[in-house]
């Protein structure tokens, strides 16, 4: 019996250090990647201002689309790389049914619209001001770029953690028009604002 | 009364007062108590290990500011923090919910303590019980062994299951289907199109450009192919196996489609200038020069030269021979 208490004993000591090895090593990594628990709910829904002004552009407008929403800011490198596969994804779709909505994030909307001016727009994608980040907040957004997948249905399907590229964007596409849900994918670094 | 009895009862009257409002004051928090609370049990997303109601960032200000927002509106503090659970999951949680998968981590340190306790007592009770009084018979080194070897065992699992549950969700593509490494006979055309189209300078579009070309081809859509079998043989990026396929499919188009005998036999030169052994070239502009440039010798030398081939297939030999013989009886092409 007291050999056994003393099993017990060492037993529970090893078990606190296997959890620290565990522990530790997971530190320093992003607590950014996280599950969405959105994949499979409703999209948030959302009625938000043009950068520039103007009438507000809601979800609710865009049902029956398949709606990428994407958060990004002139600050934010991954998503100044990722601009043109979004821009051209957005264009190529266009006549599929499929809808950019690239809302700023934590940015004014003249520093918004000024990088828009020099990396480019798509006629076919709403550039949308976020006062409050309460879209980001509601989209459980953690960092930027994150870009989310509605179906026709409004349901969120796929969510791309990082910078995405035209490969991707189109192949999630088309898995969400086969009635697929992709699910989320972490494609590399995410971004804070520079001054937190 | 007497005045002594007087004076205490006014204290103790005053004393009931003031426990009455201390009481009234602690279970009654202001708002601003309440957003207060309410951020501190709650992780700013974009910090390490602060609580929104301490962080100075703006995501945590701008979350405050909605707490704020729904504790004027009147929701309660669970309904506020479902709300921000709904979005985020449990990891914006300072402290993990003591419900499912995160239980353990509130039991067990209270178990660990219990257990800690039990066996400090038991050994307090058993003072000749210390380790160093082990009266055991000398064991097998394989007894011995056992208890470290199942040590070591509950050690791995446990790495093992902390580490499952804890991992990062990590990796190129883990969910979203990444069309670059995806079987292509699963993509549309139409997709495929836009696709290209939104990918025209990326050095991995000539692989699907090509796919989606053979598959024009394939069902003699001609018109629909060409395109991207020219961008695949002017690509800078195009392997020398889709340079070469490209050539070819636009040499036999040529000829096939619109009886261009010269362009066709342009193309399969140049197809035959990055891979001089491709039996399929060889053959091809073998057909052209029998056919529309009135070469018999030129074709009867190449198909020999294909023949040579040994790893040639049988049913292809078959083929060319025929092909090589009706050339050297003076047949018209067929």
């Amino acid at each position: 019996m007291n050999r056994g208490i003393r099993w017990v004993g060492y037993g529970i000591a090893l078990a606190a250090v296997a959890f620290a090895v565990v522990l530790a090593s997971r530190f320093g990594s992003d607590p950014g990647l996280v599950d969405s628990p959105l994949i499979g709910r409703s999209a948030p829904q959302f009625d938000l201002a043009p950068l520039e002004g103007g009438d507000p552009v809601s979800l609710a407008d865009l049902d029956g689309n398949i709606v990428l929403v994407n958060f990004f800011a002139s600050w934010c490198l991954q998503c100044r790389n990722e601009h043109d596969a979004l821009t051209s994804t957005a264009d190529a779709f266009a006549d599929q049914g499929v809808t950019l909505v690239q809302i700023s994030y934590q940015e004014s909307p003249p520093n918004s619209i000024s990088y828009l001016e020099t990396a480019g727009r798509s006629e076919h994608a709403y550039y949308l001001a976020d006062p409050g980040s309460r879209t980001a907040i509601g989209y459980g957004v953690f960092g930027i770029p994150e870009t989310f997948f509605i179906d026709e249905q409004g349901i969120i399907v796929g969510k791309i953690i990082g910078e995405s590229d035209a490969f991707t964007l189109g192949a999630t596409i088309d898995a969400i028009k086969r009635g697929e849900t992709p699910g989320q994918s972490v494609t590399g670094d995410t971004q804070q604002r520079p001054d937190q | 009364m007497s005045e002594r009895l007087r004076n205490i009862l006014t204290v103790a009257l005053l004393l009931v007062l003031a426990t009455v409002l201390i009481a009234l004051v602690a279970t009654n928090p202001t708002a601003a108590d309440r957003v207060e609370s309410i951020g501190e049990r709650i992780k700013c997303p974009v910090c390490q290990g602060e609580s929104i109601a301490n962080s100075p960032s703006q995501m945590a200000r701008d979350m405050m500011a909605l707490v704020e927002e729904r504790v004027d509106d009147g929701a309660g503090d669970d309904e506020i923090i479902d709300e921000l659970l709904f979005s985020y999951s449990g990891a914006v949680l300072l402290d993990p919910p003591a419900r499912g998968p995160t239980l353990v981590l509130w039991i067990a340190p209270v178990a660990a303590l219990v257990l800690g306790a039990g066996v400090i007592f038991w050994w307090r009770g058993h003072p000749g019980g210390g380790p160093g009084t082990d009266d055991v018979p000398v064991r097998s080194r394989a007894r011995r062994l056992a208890p470290l070897l199942v040590l070591g065992g509950a050690f791995a699992v446990i790495v093992v299951v902390a580490g499952f549950f804890l991992q990062e969700r990590e990796g190129p593509a883990s969910g979203v289907a990444n069309l670059a490494g995806q079987d292509l006979t699963e993509v549309s055309n139409e997709t495929m199109e836009a696709v290209i189209a939104a990918n025209v300078d990326h050095p991995q579009v000539d692989g699907m450009r090509l796919a989606l070309a053979e598959r024009y081809y394939e069902t003699g859509d001609f018109r629909s192919a060409f395109p991207h079998y020219l961008a695949v043989a002017e690509s800078p990026n195009a392997a020398d196996p889709e340079a070469v396929t490209a050539l070819i499919r636009l040499g036999w188009m040529a000829w096939e489609g619109n009886g261009e005998a010269g362009t066709a036999l342009d193309l399969l030169d140049e197809a035959l200038a990055i891979d001089s052994g491709s039996d399929t070239a060889r053959y091809l502009k073998a057909q052209v020069l029998w056919c529309g440039a009135g070469d018999a010798a030129g074709a009867a030398e190449l198909l020999q030269a294909v023949l040579g081939d040994p790893e040639l297939a049988d049913d292809s030999r078959e083929l060319i021979q025929s092909d090589l013989d009706a050339i050297r009886s003076g047949d018209s092409c067929r």
